[in-house]
């Protein structure tokens, strides 16, 4: 009976333990200072319907609509919207760089409207990316498209 | 005496769907018998991709490229059917559905496959095209596009691709070509760019892929992809289509439940065209390759047999399809060149 009740006990505590244990996301690389052409934290303005979908058969990027917060390089400024295309878009950014995409890397899991990314970015898109492309906004943007180099969660 | 594996049809070699009797076909392979050669590339008996030829009804098969020690792929007839451009790496990479016009290095050779020569290192010169006197090619890169001449190796001219990214087809006339495009607002999306003004125009902007030219440089054949009725896990079942090159006039080619089309080329007298029936999407490249087929355009529209298909192209005929060996981006020469010995 002693017996049974210790391993009671042991089992209560392993549980109030589990219970307290919060895990500690990984620490992220510092972020590059010299990664692409503009450097900047930037607010998701919207994901639009069908921006980003999960498929496994093809791989693409979508673009997706910022708001500037601030700018640590380029010639950005804040309140400037900007189009970015992120590669694979449904996975984590950590998981996303392959041989088609070369290095697309961040701290963002999913993409989620209003949330602020700081983002290192390259210009112009043909240059870093020949694949399919999902545009929600095809005819409302000219001009710079961006290449997400990495997403951080700012 | 014609291939007797081309007399079975899907049914005979994978066990797909049953498309009409060998009987029924024999005629179309008598017919395209004498039409020149395919090339095409596929697995050899010891493993290896290899470059082969035969006749169109899949008689007469031929090694082109003879090179154990590589994996030789994506044969290209010039348009005069007298040289080859075809892709080589080292044995044992792996065939990429997607990336095999950047693969390994751009090699040409006479028709026959002799006198092979590497025109550049490994990813150069990607996506080649041939000029319609055969004496340029086109290639496509990030920076864009890039004509080089064979004979100085020189690159004459360059402009961007503009959204341009990949089976990228010089036209006949030398005045346009067509290719892959996340230009028009879906990511693949099938356009034309004429080459004076590089103004571009969608041909589809439905899941596209793998464009070539009709003989006379009007109508363009493309694959599709079109998930009816969510059917293949939502993805649907890839067609081959063909359009106006301006876009206009869309229709259907043929159409196959649990077959992916893909690698539509059309006969040099534009009255037939070749494709490969993929039961997976990469899978087949990476693989074996997939049968290849030929058909009448004339037939056009035309399915295989299956109540869904019928639902959705009530007006459209049974396809006489002959059914070729395994294989992966065939071509079509009308040139006796391919058979001569080496």
């Amino acid at each position: 009976m002693k017996r049974i009740g210790f391993i009671l006990l042991a089992v209560l505590a392993l549980a109030g333990l589990a219970w307290l244990w919060k895990p500690v996301p990984p620490k992220a690389a510092p972020f590059p200072a010299d990664l692409g052409s503009v450097e900047v934290v930037a607010k998701l303005v919207e994901v639009p319907p069908g921006a980003v979908f999960h498929r496994e058969l093809y791989h693409y990027a979508t673009i997706l609509r910022y708001e500037v917060v601030s700018c640590a390089r380029g010639n950005l400024k804040p309140g400037d919207v900007i189009h970015v295309a992120h590669y694979d878009p449904w996975k984590p950014r950590a998981e996303a760089g392959d041989a088609r995409a070369g290095q697309v890397g961040g701290t963002v899991r999913s993409f989620v409207a209003g949330d602020r990314h700081h983002l290192a970015l390259a210009a112009p898109l043909d240059d870093h990316y020949m694949g399919g492309l999902v545009d929600k906004y095809f005819g409302q943007h000219a001009g710079v498209t961006y290449w997400a180099l990495r997403t951080d969660v700012d | 005496m014609a291939n007797p594996f081309s007399m079975l049809g899907w049914l005979g070699c994978a066990g797909v769907a049953a498309l009409v009797s060998a009987a029924e076909v024999a005629p179309l392979a008598t017919e395209v018998r004498p039409l020149g050669w395919i090339a095409f590339s596929a697995r050899s008996p010891q493993g290896d991709w290899e470059v082969y030829a035969m006749r169109p009804d899949g008689s007469d098969r031929r090694n082109l490229t003879n090179s154990p020690d590589t994996e030789d792929f994506y044969p290209l007839f010039s348009r005069d059917g007298l040289q080859l451009l075809y892709r080589s790496m080292p044995r044992g990479q792996t065939l990429s559905g997607n990336d095999y016009g950047r693969q390994g290095r751009l090699m040409l050779a006479r028709a026959n496959g002799s006198e092979a020569k590497a025109m550049g290192g490994e990813g150069e010169l990607p996506w080649a095209s041939w000029s319609p006197d055969g004496r340029q090619i086109l290639t496509l890169q990030p920076k864009g596009f890039a004509i080089v001449d064979l004979a100085s190796k020189q690159v004459v001219r360059t402009f961007p691709r503009g959204g341009f990214y990949q089976q990228p087809t010089w036209s006949p006339d030398g005045k346009a070509l067509v290719g892959v495009s996340n230009g028009f607002n879906t990511g693949w999306s099938i356009a034309r760019l004429e080459l004076a003004t590089l103004q571009a125009n969608a041909v589809s902007v439905a899941d596209c892929c793998t464009p070539d030219w009709s003989a006379d440089g009007q109508r363009v054949v493309f694959s599709r992809r079109r998930p009816h009725a969510g059917e293949n896990g939502g993805y649907g079942w890839t067609e081959l289509w063909q359009a106006g090159a301006d876009g206009q006039g869309a229709s259907l080619v043929y159409a196959e439940v649990g077959r992916h089309l893909y690698g539509g080329h059309v006969s040099p007298d534009g009255r037939y065209v070749l494709f490969t029936g993929n039961l997976w999407e990469d899978g087949d490249p990476a693989n074996r390759g997939a049968p290849m087929g030929l058909a009448r355009l004339t037939d056009a529209p035309m399915i295989a047999e299956h109540p869904q298909l019928r639902q959705v192209y009530p007006q459209a005929k049974a396809a006489q399809v002959l059914v070729l060996p395994a294989g992966h981006e065939p071509c079509w020469t009308s040139s006796q060149a391919p058979g001569l010995p080496r």
